[in-house]
């Protein structure tokens, strides 16, 4: 992809959009002043196109489409070592989960399916089951993903190890779970929450 | 510190401990049967959320914690947890929730209940090392692991985000070090300690996790360890069940078995392999544990 110019105007400035970020997350953008020590101590960093300084950069000046238009956040693995180092308590992993979330919701243009999937799938299972099933979320992610022969070989030796749990009962709150998940929907949908 | 006398704790396992991780589960039951420390599962507790959760949905992921705490009320003595995920997440809360009324609120619509927030969420290294204390733990040593070179590894979540766990200090933990140096073992300083294993993309990402775990193995094993000790579930898949594979793309041999710190503390203890669930390993310790004359 070619870079396109980067235009700072007041048309291209989208700040309701980072006071939205900055609700989410509980944390300011202006705060920072791009010292980089959250990027210099992010494990993923080699991995996106924004390193997350730039991500806070790029919010500062409105511009996030840039940055939900790649993959930078879906590579972040929530591993707070930014938040740690930053010298002005910007909480950069939270901002990470907020964009995230506007991804999410606007069914956002990202490059990234597969993370997207695993959480969609992690999350199903919550409100299906009450609890995690290692081995139904991997067998229903290589189906989804089209990724069969993935973790193959981990598999049965797994199932001989006594790790993949095959049966699971029933949680006896199973219908709190799912009231939690309605009564969330319900409150975004009257726009009491984001 | 002052140790504490009555030690009778509310169990928070978490999914994995019910799942790929039951040797940690067993060989917690177990060590701490043998410490004379209570537990009693909270009944019906349900997932955290973990990273999924307030990946995309922060609102949902202090909801799922709030109830959680919330099912735990029901059980008398502080929340104990194994795993430094569900840990993170469930104080996590407890410090959003006390910080901003704002999602307070909106926690408590979703769960139709006021939060509780005064009850004590504790990992159980905290136990072991604060609420029984480093003498009683060292007192209760049959077979001191004496000999064994133990690379501990924090991982991301026992520590961080800053003023949350407060587990420790956030850049340099010792409450790993100080509970095996009570039992007698040896640990190594090394560089890898607190990096992150990439346990968020085990199933979406495998390629990034082999690479984040390549390198910790090779720190732990340049440092001269033995093994790795750990409080995770999620870290312990990464590092134990993947070796194999990391082993095959890097083309070496680590041979590095990885505990959890119940099992290494319960062998201490004087507990058997079957107790502590040893076989249910993948990097085999066995071989390891005779020549350090531990079995
Ligand atoms: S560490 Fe903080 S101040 Fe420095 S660049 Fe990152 S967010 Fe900005
Ligand atoms: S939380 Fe995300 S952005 Fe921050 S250091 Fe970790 S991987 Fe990088």
């Amino acid at each position: 992809m070619k870079k396109k110019k980067m235009v700072i105007s007041q048309e291209t400035m989208d700040i309701d959009f980072v006071r939205k970020v900055e609700a989410l997350s509980g944390t300011s953008v202006r705060r920072c002043f791009q010292c980089g020590k959250c990027s210099a101590g992010c494990p993923m960093a080699t991995f996106m196109e924004h390193p997350p300084n730039r991500v806070v950069r790029l919010l500062q000046l409105g511009q996030w489409q840039r940055i939900l238009a790649g993959r930078s956040i879906w590579y972040c693995a929530s591993c707070e070592t930014c938040s740690t180092r930053c010298p002005n308590k910007v909480h950069l992993a939270s901002i990470m989960d907020a964009l995230r979330k506007l991804s999410w919701d606007a069914e956002g243009p990202s490059k990234e399916s597969y993370v997207q999937l695993a959480n969609k799938l992690f999350l199903q299972n919550i409100r299906t089951y009450g609890r995690q099933y290692e081995m139904r979320l991997a067998a229903v992610f290589n189906v989804k993903s089209g990724q069969f022969l993935k973790d193959l070989m981990l598999g049965p030796k797994l199932i001989t190890k006594g790790k993949l749990k095959m049966f699971h009962k029933k949680n006896r709150n199973m219908n709190e779970i799912e009231k939690i998940f309605a009564r969330i929907e319900e409150m975004r949908k009257k726009g009491e929450a984001l | 510190m002052p140790t504490k006398n009555s030690l009778d704790y509310a169990y928070y396992p978490g999914c994995s401990l019910h799942a790929s991780a039951g040797e940690y589960d067993l060989s917690t039951r177990k060590l701490f049967k043998a410490l004379g420390i209570g537990l009693t599962e909270v009944p019906d507790w349900f997932c955290c959320g973990a990273t999924p959760a307030h990946n995309v949905d922060e609102l949902l992921s202090l909801s799922l914690c709030a109830k959680n705490l919330e099912l735990a009320e029901q059980v008398e003595g502080d929340l104990a947890v194994a795993c430094a995920a569900c840990f993170s997440r469930l104080k996590f809360t407890q410090h959003t929730l006390e910080e901003n009324s704002t999602k307070r609120k909106q926690v408590e619509t979703a769960i139709d209940a006021p939060v509780k927030l005064d009850g004590k969420v504790k990992h159980l290294l905290e136990i072991l090392a604060r609420d029984l204390g480093l003498e009683r733990l060292a007192a209760s040593v049959k077979k001191p692991l004496s000999g064994l070179k133990v690379a501990c590894y924090y991982g991301c979540l026992l520590t961080r985000p800053p003023d949350v766990p407060n587990l420790d200090c956030i850049e340099a933990p010792t409450i790993m070090e100080d509970v095996l140096g009570a039992v007698g073992a040896e640990t190594v300083a090394w560089s890898h300690r607190m990096e992150c294993c990439g346990a968020n993309f085990t199933l979406s990402r495998p390629g990034v996790v082999i690479q984040l775990t390549n390198a910790i193995l090779e720190s732990a094993k340049a440092a001269g360890a033995d093994c790795v000790m750990v409080g995770c579930p999620l870290c312990h898949g990464n590092l134990d069940i993947r070796q194999k594979e990391i082993e095959g793309v890097y083309k070496t041999t680590y041979n590095m078995p990885v505990f959890y710190l119940t099992q290494l503390v319960g062998l201490a203890a004087g507990l058997s392999a079957d107790q502590l669930g040893l076989d249910a390993l993948i990097v085999n310790p066995l071989p390891l544990l005779k020549e350090k004359h531990l079995l």
